[in-house]
């Protein structure tokens, strides 16, 4: 299966991988080929840490989590159907394995706010304000459930159809709409307030 | 940014993913690659070639050395020598003659 041209884009991000490759190189991962391991973790390092932070607030925290999820990926590489796309696939454990490191963490360790991200704050460049808004959209982030903010994180930013999500998070597409749709809202919201204080 | 909002919308919204990746991004990723094969090897454990190249080292170190306390036992210890003609000419005997003064003195006679 390749990936169809009717299918959702990750914006701004590099076009999906296609399937057939994917399935050679797990292949060659599974008979013990390092370097293709090595491959399959390069294209995936990205996206796996992005949806482990979606997880987990703390960057630390959710590279451990991306971690541990490629090595189990690794393991468990057998069970995994070379017919069916191998992203949405690693993302399932990627998810559950950061949502794991969540309810094992008994100690919440916070990222310090950046003093820019209050609004007022002076802001001297383009950089300082992107620093700002992209922590106001992690705060944002943490505010939704768990499963709202991977869900709009792989829809949005990952690319994956809802229907792809709905299989990574074990849940009906349309509990997934519904996800992506409040996540939506929410954000948006932030990002129109942002517009208008930077107006 | 997309204008309508439906849960029926099954086009990513291009500003929101931007700025969400933006918010996310992880940083150096071939650290952490790097880190998730260095992982890797270690849970991996040694293979058989592993084990036999490092077999093969330490045999190797154990034989030079062996041939080093060797060669310098070998050349510590004093060298017994076999005597030489003049050593056997100058030395005074051990014991009598006995046999070769019978075979000189015979060979003389002859003589």
């Amino acid at each position: 299966m390749t990936t169809m041209a009717s299918e959702p884009q990750p914006p701004g991000g590099a076009p999906r991988i296609e399937h057939g490759d994917e399935a050679a190189l797990v292949a060659r991962a599974l008979a013990g080929d390092r370097a293709a391991f090595g491959v399959l973790a390069e294209r995936y390092a990205a996206p796996a840490r992005r949806v482990a932070r979606a997880v987990l607030d703390d960057p630390d925290d959710a590279d451990d989590a991306a971690q541990d999820a490629l090595l189990a990926a690794l393991v468990k590489l057998q069970q995994y159907d070379p017919r069916r796309p191998f992203g949405p696939w690693l993302m399932r454990i990627v998810a559950n394995a950061a949502t794991d490191r969540r309810r094992r963490r008994t100690v919440r360790r916070a990222e310090p706010l950046d003093p820019n991200a209050t609004a007022g704050g002076p802001r001297p460049d383009v950089r300082t304000e992107q620093r700002a808004l992209a922590q106001r959209l992690r705060e944002a982030l943490a505010e939704l459930p768990e499963r709202r903010r991977v869900a709009v994180v792989l829809f949005d930013v990952e690319g994956y159809s809802h229907a792809e999500i709905a299989e990574i998070l074990g849940v009906a597409e349309g509990t997934v709409r519904s996800e992506v749709f409040h996540a939506r809202r929410r954000l948006r919201v932030l990002l129109a307030d942002w517009k208008e204080e930077d107006a | 940014m997309t204008p309508e909002l439906t849960p029926f919308d099954h086009r990513p919204d291009a500003a929101l993913g931007a700025a969400l990746r933006r918010a996310l991004a992880p940083g150096d990723d071939a650290a952490f690659v790097a880190r998730v094969l260095a992982r890797f090897e270690q849970a991996r454990g040694p293979t058989w070639h592993g084990v036999l190249a490092r077999w093969a080292r330490a045999g190797v170190a154990a034989a030079a050395l062996i041939a080093l306390v060797a060669g310098y036992l070998v050349g510590r210890a004093p060298r017994a020598s076999a005597p030489t003609v003049a050593d056997a000419l100058i030395a005074p005997p051990a014991q009598a003659p006995v046999v070769e003064v019978v075979l000189a003195s015979v060979i003389g006679n002859e003589r």
